[in-house]
């Protein structure tokens, strides 16, 4: 069963602190929301997670196992077992929908492609996007490339699914389309840690949520708890302020 | 004034002038595979050495693409006899080609590899590809789509280009025209013909091209 906590992370951009000391875990089947004005370091401790960005401190455990980011194999392990999701997509330019959802699994883990195939036709009938296999990125909306992001992450049927502010380039009414593939998945009891701006999403799809500032956790409970009566000042004020609008 | 076209008359040279197309797409496409080992090589270079060797890399493009590629040529085939090296006129010109094309396409490839976006990369790399199964199945991709629009039309730029081989009396296409036209005189016939010439050779290459780079790499190329 997955579970992965983190503690005491701290991780900088040269000389720039952005993470100083996080601890946060997440269980099997759970949501965790990561929430905070933007800095904070929501982002960059999914970026951590996946080995883009070294951590200068702490530790991050993985099923109760220590990953040790300067250790290639254990670099290699987390990729395997945590997929992330960009708020750029980050799909492949070159590539048809089908392949950019296939490609890993086939090149890289080694998978028949024919298997590969109808699992990835599955995956994209789920997220709605079945008459969209053979298009190219440059050819769909955001909103639809995002889902197919969200697929080829899933392809690579990993335990922890990571998202990184996977709204926050889209047009508003392209919003929901992927917020509601989200909401499939953590019905389904994927494990997940969202990174968004979305606070009613993040409400209502979290089972807990970390609010973040300046590189720290300021606090961190229930959603009713955070965004009705949070106990922190910091909290308070970010909250009224985003829930305002 | 009045003048009589006689076409026949240059009937029995076309021949000669088709094969002296053949010799200026020889040319072309030697020192254009020249050209572009060079090119990567220089743009390798610049997106990936040390200083050194991008300052190396910089004086030799600033002064191949801010010298007529006339004068280039010119140097290796009257100045060079001069320190003892004594190029044939077709070999210098294919060297100058070469070396001016090298120049050329370090520049639009390095455009090219600095176009890879570095978002696709680090998607690539969370889905666990390797360093080298990102340069095959990403970066690779992308540049040759990117680049080959580009290296298309210096492709067709540098067919035309071959016609200054006449001057250092190489016999290819514009060097035969020179010669039918001392024998007949009929200059009007002569020339519009070899234009004629030009016009289909690069038209159909850049079809063909188009083609290719449609239906291979979907980059962005209109077919005439």
């Amino acid at each position: 069963m997955p579970r992965l906590d983190i503690v005491d992370l701290k991780a900088a951009y040269g000389s720039l602190t952005v993470l100083d000391g996080i601890t946060v875990s997440v269980g099997s089947g759970k949501v965790l929301g990561l929430i905070g004005p933007s800095g904070s370091g929501k982002s960059t401790i999914l970026r951590v997670l996946v080995g883009l960005l070294k951590p200068a401190a702490g530790r991050v455990l993985l099923d109760d196992v220590e990953v040790r980011y300067s250790n290639a194999g254990d670099v290699k392990r987390v990729r395997d077992q945590l997929a992330i999701v960009f708020q750029q997509y980050n799909l492949f330019q070159n590539m048809n929908v089908l392949d950019n959802v296939t490609i890993a699994p086939v090149k890289i883990r080694g998978r028949s492609r024919g298997e590969v195939e109808q699992d990835a036709r599955e995956l994209l009938a789920k997220v709605g996007l079945a008459d969209k296999l053979k298009s190219y990125p440059d050819e769909l909306s955001g909103g639809q490339q995002q889902r197919v992001a969200i697929a080829r992450a899933l392809a690579l049927k990993p335990e922890i699914l990571l998202l990184d502010e996977i709204t926050a380039a889209l047009d508003p009414e392209l919003v929901s389309e992927v917020l509601d593939t989200i909401r499939v998945l953590a019905s389904e009891g994927m494990t997940m840690l969202i990174v968004s701006h979305e606070m009613g999403f993040i409400r209502e799809v979290s089972s807990k949520v970390a609010f973040m500032a300046d590189g720290k956790v300021v606090e961190m409970g229930a959603p009713a708890q955070i965004f009705d009566a949070p106990s922190e000042e910091r909290t308070r004020d970010f909250v009224s302020k985003i829930l305002r609008h | 004034m009045s003048y009589t076209l006689q076409y026949g008359q240059i009937w029995p040279y076309l021949p000669f002038l088709l094969d002296g197309a053949l010799l200026s797409l020889q040319i072309a496409f030697l020192a254009f595979c020249g050209g572009l080992f060079i090119g990567t090589l220089g743009a390798a270079g610049k997106t990936f050495g040390g200083p050194i060797v991008k300052r190396l890399i910089n004086v030799y493009v600033v002064f191949l693409t801010n010298t007529p590629q006339l004068v280039q040529i010119y140097f290796l085939y009257f100045a060079l006899p001069d320190v003892g090296i004594l190029l044939s006129s077709y070999v210098a010109v294919l060297i100058g080609m070469t070396l001016n094309a090298g120049a050329y396409l370090t520049e639009i490839q390095r455009a090219g590899f600095e176009s890879v976006r570095q978002t696709e990369m680090e998607a690539a790399e969370t889905l666990g590809f390797s360093r080298a199964q990102q340069i095959r199945y990403v970066i690779m991709p992308h540049v040759a789509r990117v680049l080959f629009p580009p290296l298309s039309n210096h492709y067709i730029l540098m067919t035309l280009g071959t016609s200054m081989a006449a001057i250092f009396g190489v016999e290819e296409l514009t060097g035969r025209a020179f010669n039918v036209n001392a024998e007949t005189f009929r200059s009007i016939e002569v020339f519009s013909v070899t234009a004629l010439m030009y016009i289909v050779i690069t038209v159909a290459a850049t079809a063909i091209l188009a083609v290719i780079g449609r239906v291979l790499l979907r980059a962005r190329m209109r077919i005439i």
